[in-house]
């Protein structure tokens, strides 16, 4: 059995730790790219969004290094994420890959439906290396997150531009060779010190823009040009709720125990949106509103034709707390030249709000 | 009396009967919105984000024609009707969508349908939505009674009168309906079995699919549509099918889909709204059952508000014409 699954950002990283410890025979497709976008597109049906259209994409590259397994997350009550595997097994099917897709519904079978599939696909490894292998894949992705959170706040105010961006590409690398709990610490620790050394502009003031949005366009830049790369180049601090450590974290061991940490921003979003309408629709109207006096604004981004994205862009301009957003939908369609000038033009914009609200409050001193 | 506006758009085709039932028992007067026009499709399209798909758009422009109407909108937020099933988004967020776009409608009735969640939260939802009209619990439940009552009847008799939607609606509530009589009459034998699967607010609003069925039975063909069959009949599909069903409304698409396939319509016409997340993978489900087994043509109709009638008729003339021509042929080589 050798086994594939889709990309997302960083992902393959910790499930390559685990794998490799558990002896599983596991390709990783190549980095989302070009190639991988158009085959998918080529094989999607016209009207689906691009998370399908990139995961057909790596699949069938998967099934092209000859992985027969795939595993591909869904589950129920989300949105058409539940539906994917469906279909995506059939064009897999049509295309003459003789796959089987894997469900990984997160949502419903929690913890330990995880960790049934892993030891399903492990060749019925003992308990107890499974639970250490998946031990490692968190402390990595831990890592990664660490990593990326302290690479938001340097891209910004760094004084030789690129310099937070190539570490980062560095200690993504290292953490991915890094072979057990020690090297990876020091790694860690490495990479923390290196970025905290990198030289900063001390009079920078960079505006602060909060990223929402749907899961996998949040998380996998490709698929939107790197949005937050692309802002902190301009000199802007990006905010995302959204980590994928948190995420597992929350709903693999604390949510079932009632702890949700989406709960803050679910309440703020209640008066607009009264319940959950799947994907991360909530999410988005609630984050506007928590969000709106703390940042200058906010980056909402979705796919194109997502559902219950389409429904919180439709809200979020009604609601009582300000803040200006930017909507970018994604999808095969978009090219970099546009994204760059929307973001411009929406930079330009906060700045000038922001100089405007000074001035003011300067009148008001005087 | 107290007036409840009931938009006809989405839901409503299916409902109608129960809601009308549900608000009548309840002491109110039902007030619903004229059949689509253009201006109405305009002035809903004007208020949402472009993306936001056409039903959606078709059903703000109700809400819209509503306002100074009546003294309530009623807008449900359907999630499931079986257990493990799943709605679209836009059915979900709709009361708190259309209250963001349209802040001048009048209070919003809503109620959130989700059989997941258990009875008791059912019953719960269903006398908050009575306590607008009376604090009597035992009138919600006579309420309540009555309109699951009518919704049976009005199931029974579209599958056993073979009627549409707004037919059997116009029989209820004996007001004049767009749809004429259906062609049914047994003197000439029809040309062509068409079936035409999709969710009823695109196949009976004559408005946006530029009379579809209408134009079918003119040209002496029998429609099928997917209320004519079974429940039972139709699980059946979708299990053969796809398994499990995961969408609320799959047995409209997937359901009466594979349902044709297996039972010689001639052909089959999925309609479906630009944009349409369930329907981009539902119908792409029946498209590749029939692409698979290759004895039932099908095409499938994308509807937006940019579609134009002439683009539609001549796609529907020239697959009518395919089918002519495939029966034809299948006489000759029996002759």
């Amino acid at each position: 059995m050798r086994v594939g699954m889709p990309h997302m950002g960083n992902l393959y990283i910790p499930f390559k730790a685990l794998f490799q410890r558990l002896k599983v025979d596991f390709v990783i497709p190549p980095v989302s790219n070009q190639r991988t976008l158009s085959l998918g597109a080529r094989y999607s049906p016209e009207g689906l969004c691009i998370p399908f259209k990139m995961t057909l994409g790596n699949l069938i590259e998967a099934a092209e290094m000859g992985a027969n397994t795939l595993l591909m997350p869904g589950g129920d009550g989300i949105c058409r994420l539940g539906y994917y595997t469906k279909v995506q097994e059939q064009i897999l099917h049509e295309l003459g890959y003789n796959v089987e897709i894997i469900q990984l519904g997160v949502s419903e079978h929690k913890f330990a439906g995880l960790l049934g599939i892993i030891k399903r696909v492990s060749n019925n490894a003992p308990w107890p290396r499974i639970i250490s292998a998946f031990r490692f894949g968190l402390a990595k992705l831990n890592s990664l997150d660490t990593i990326e959170r302290l690479v938001q706040k340097v891209r910004p105010v760094e004084l030789v531009k690129g310099t937070a961006n190539q570490l980062y590409a560095q200690a993504v690398r290292a953490i991915d060779k890094a072979e057990d709990y020690n090297l990876l610490k020091k790694v860690k620790k490495d990479y923390v010190s290196q970025l905290n050394r990198v030289t900063r502009n001390s009079q920078a003031r960079p505006l602060v823009v909060g990223i929402t949005g749907e899961l996998f366009v949040l998380l996998e830049p490709f698929s939107s040009f790197d949005v937050e790369r692309e802002l902190g180049k301009m000199g802007v601090e990006v905010r995302r709720s959204t980590f994928l450590s948190e995420w597992t974290k929350f709903s693999l061991f604390l949510n079932p125990l009632g702890i949700n940490e989406k709960d803050r921003i679910h309440k703020a979003a209640l008066p607009y949106l009264k319940r959950d309408i799947g994907g991360d629709g909530w999410e988005s109207v609630g984050e506007k509103v928590l969000h709106a006096g703390e940042y200058d604004g906010l980056v909402h981004l979705a796919p194109f034709t997502c559902m219950p994205e389409i429904i919180a862009q439709n809200i979020m301009p009604s609601t009582r707390e300000k803040i200006p957003v930017l909507t970018i939908l994604c999808d095969e369609q978009i090219a970099k030249p546009g994204i760059l000038t929307r973001l411009e033009a929406f930079v330009d914009l906060l700045q000038r709000k922001r100089r405007a609200e000074e001035n003011n409050n300067q009148r008001v001193a005087i | 009396m107290i007036k409840v506006g009931i938009p006809r758009a989405l839901l409503y085709y299916q409902y109608y009967p129960a809601w009308k039932a549900f608000f009548e028992a309840l002491g109110a007067e039902v007030c619903v919105s004229p059949p689509t026009t253009q201006n109405m499709l305009v002035s809903g399209s004007s208020r949402v984000v472009a993306d936001t798909c056409l039903p959606v758009k078709v059903f703000i422009g109700h809400v819209i024609s509503l306002v100074g109407k009546c003294d309530y909108t009623f807008i449900p937020a359907i999630r499931s009707l079986k257990s493990k099933t799943y709605n679209c988004s836009k059915f979900l967020g709709l009361p708190d969508m259309t209250r963001a776009v349209v802040p001048e409608s009048p209070h919003i009735l809503e109620i959130e349908i989700d059989i997941n969640r258990g009875k008791r939260q059912l019953y719960q939802s269903i006398y908050k939505l009575g306590r607008h009209f009376t604090w009597n619990p035992l009138q919600v439940r006579q309420a309540a009674t009555a309109a699951w009552q009518a919704y049976l009847d009005y199931q029974e008799m579209m599958s056993r009168q073979g009627l549409t939607p707004p037919q059997a609606i116009e029989r209820i509530s004996g007001t004049p309906d767009t749809m004429p009589e259906s062609h049914s009459s047994p003197a000439t034998p029809p040309r062509a079995t068409i079936g035409l699967i999709g969710h009823p607010y695109l196949l009976y609003d004559e408005h946006i699919n530029y009379q579809l069925v209408r134009r079918l039975e003119q040209a002496d063909n029998r429609v099928l549509t997917p209320e004519m069959l079974a429940t039972p009949q139709l699980e059946a599909t979708i299990a053969r099918l796809v398994g499990r069903s995961y969408w609320t409304y799959e047995e409209e698409v997937v359901g009466a889909g594979g349902y044709y396939l297996q039972n010689k319509a001639d052909g089959i016409i999925g309609v479906m709204a630009f944009g349409c997340g369930p329907d981009s993978l539902m119908m792409d489900m029946v498209h590749r059952q029939a692409n698979r087994q290759k004895t039932t043509p099908f095409m499938c109709l994308t509807l937006e508000e940019h579609t134009s009638e002439a683009g539609v008729i001549t796609r529907l003339e020239a697959f009518i014409d395919m089918i002519y021509r495939k029966k034809r042929r299948q006489v000759e080589v029996c002759v």
